[in-house]
């Protein structure tokens, strides 16, 4: 009878511990995981071209952001936007804090935030659409 | 006859199946199936060795086989095939979730299990499920759903653009509940149509966060500047305050008039963290816990049962055998757990044939796992709900914009202040609210709202198609390029 007891206490510290292994192993996962994502390169965020009517740049390309990012069709831009509504020095992007904003530089035709033009300075969540010229982007989060 | 052959239209593309190998998932699984096979077997053994300790028998040889091993061999074998599903979609999601949610519900299976059957009975088509059965019938929906979900949701569109739809669905649910649903324990909180019977106030904190999500993301800007100013206080612009402030008024109260506190404080909660994470400012928690003391402190005054809840909460033993039963009953139950647990099957002592805690599958699962599985055990489903959470967070950090982050992140927290708010009410750490424990509580509703919580967390989890490889054959260099003035 006590043989009985001593397996079934086993038993019971067994199904403990197996809570524990599977418990152990996630917290193991994860930890690659957490290493992995801050191993990867720090990108503050991402600009992807949604839509470009003469092709250039290219609908679906994408550039990473620095904490200044400036578009235009002047050479000198980090992001040239070789397009004839777009002025040579258009806007800016300044990731200030922990926030996106862009800033017009007075271009001709303006710079719009999902539709809305920009008045000098306007904040910039991700997701946001950003146009410039006839040009469209998307401000993404950067890649891990 | 001109023999024409029709040649494939150029824009239809083929529908093509790329697995993608998921070892972490599968690895995890393997242990979650190791260790529901186990308790089972401890389950099982103990039940019996019990029955023959009490019937004065004495047993040759233990059987370690579980209570309801069909039973819990269809469950596991239903994560292994939405596994393999998941392979077969080829889609790059998590691969924690699924285990971490479906230990949580095993436990949940092998505890309805346990639990007296008769507990719960219900007839579908003819044929009587008892609470056991019924679990695992919900289970398996549940998983059903959090696949579709999963497999599905590839566009967040649907939950974005109508946001305002959801919401008036949702309230419309709720106040359909009020005007036609049935009382349980005196709270309006069930609504029945034919056969089935649910709870939308569960399915309504899924639908909150969708709200909240969608609202908060859109005017994120704005709700973070302080352009009003009432006396010292600085507001945001209040047209853009109001919708969402409306919207989370009208859940509240409903729920509150419904007599449903858990639901209310869970909402509460839910919103107050969402707004702390889309605008980064403390001040509007902190200005929402001061309206959360002066609200509690007007429904204590206001409402009867809130009184009852609260006097109970502080003393519990003033009236041990009419109100304050079941909270003793289980502070007695954590007592008798200790440190490592009875062991499955051997708590709960039946007082006069009945069970000391009438709710013990709905309010009170984690008494009764206190009990049997003492304090490690607890740790170890705590950490469980943490993990979800973890995951949760983790995604809403890696997602690709705001309102898929904002999203991620309200749902995993709804089922981790879920988690928390029955726990600690519980412990008598605050007054008990009546709230299910996220995948562990018997009902349908609660099954399968977590279900929809953990499937679009998949879902969103999505990192998007594989980067195409780096090309490993060394380029040639280009020919005849050479400086002339070399």
């Amino acid at each position: 009878m006590d043989g009985f007891v001593l397996t079934l206490w086993l038993v019971r510290l067994l199904f403990l511990l197996a809570l524990y292994a599977f418990l152990f192993m996630v917290a193991r996962v994860l930890l690659r995981d957490l290493r992995a994502a801050s191993r990867g390169p720090a990108e503050l965020g991402r600009l992807v071209v949604v839509a470009a009517p003469r092709g250039e740049p290219p609908a679906g390309s994408s550039f990473p952001l620095d904490a200044v990012t400036t578009l235009g069709r002047d050479v000198n831009n980090t992001i040239v936007v070789d397009d004839p509504f777009a002025s040579s020095d258009h806007a800016v992007l300044t990731f200030r804090g922990r926030a996106w904003y862009v800033e017009d530089l007075e271009s001709t035709n303006g710079t719009y935030v999902n539709g809305v033009p920009v008045e000098r300075v306007a904040p910039l969540g991700f997701g946001d659409e950003l146009q410039v010229g006839e040009v469209r982007f998307r401000v993404d989060r950067g890649r891990a | 006859m001109s023999a024409v052959v029709q040649a494939r239209p150029r824009n239809v593309t083929r529908f093509r199946i790329r697995p993608r190998p998921r070892p972490t998932e599968l690895m995890l699984l393997a242990l979650v199936a190791l260790a529901l096979l186990i308790g089972g077997a401890s389950l099982g053994a103990t039940q019996r060795f019990r029955e023959a300790v009490n019937e004065g028998a004495t047993l040759d040889a233990l059987d370690f086989a579980p209570p309801d091993p069909r039973g819990l061999l269809v469950y596991l074998g239903a994560l292994l095939l939405v596994h393999a599903l998941f392979v077969l979609a080829g889609r790059r999601t998590d691969q924690v979730l699924l285990p971490a949610a479906g230990l949580l519900g095993g436990i949940g299976l092998l505890l309805m299990q346990r639990l007296p059957q008769g507990l719960v009975s219900q007839s579908f088509f003819g044929t009587e499920l008892l609470l056991g059965q019924l679990q695992l019938f919900w289970l398996l929906i549940a998983l059903t759903i959090l696949t579709l979900l999963a497999l599905v949701v590839r566009s967040d569109a649907w939950l974005r653009t109508y946001k305002y739809t959801w919401a008036a669905a949702g309230i419309a649910l709720l106040l359909a509940t009020f005007v036609f649903g049935s009382d349980v324990n005196g709270a309006r909180l069930t609504l029945s149509i034919g056969p089935l019977s649910g709870q939308p106030s569960e399915l309504l904190k899924v639908i909150l966060v969708v709200f909240l999500a969608g609202y908060l993301s859109e005017n994120r800007s704005l709700l973070a500047d302080e352009s009003t100013q009432i006396g010292p206080i600085r507001l945001p612009p209040i047209p853009y305050l109001a919708p969402m402030v409306a919207m989370v008024a009208v859940a509240l109260s409903i729920v509150v008039v419904q007599r449903d506190l858990g639901a209310a404080l869970l909402y509460f909660a839910v919103f107050l963290a969402l707004l702390y994470v889309a605008t980064g400012r403390l001040s509007y928690v902190l200005g929402g816990l001061a309206l959360f003391l002066v609200g509690s402190v007007v429904l204590y005054n206001l409402f009867g049962h809130v009184q009852q809840r609260v006097d109970n909460w502080l003393d519990p033993f003033a009236d041990p055998r009419g109100v304050g039963f079941q909270t003793i009953q289980a502070l007695y139950a954590f007592g008798r757990g200790g440190l490592l647990g009875v062991g499955l099957g051997n708590g709960l002592p039946t007082i006069g044939g009945r069970l000391p805690i009438p709710a013990v599958h709905t309010d009170y699962p984690l008494a009764a796992l206190g009990e049997e599985l003492g304090l490690i055990g607890l740790l170890a489903i705590l950490g469980l709900y943490l993990v979800v959470v973890q995951r949760g967070l983790r995604i809403a950090a890696g997602a690709r914009d705001d309102f898929r982050g904002l999203l991620a992140a309200g749902l995993a927290l709804v089922v981790g202040v879920q988690a928390f708010i029955i726990a600690a009410g519980n412990l008598k750490l605050i007054p008990l609210t009546g709230i299910t424990l996220p995948f562990i509580s018997y009902g349908g509703s609660s099954l399968l709202a977590n279900a929809v919580v953990i499937g679009l967390l998949l879902a969103l989890s999505d990192r998007g198609p594989e980067p195409p490889a780096v090309p490993t054959t060394r380029r040639r260099r280009l020919p005849g390029l050479r400086r002339r003035d070399a």
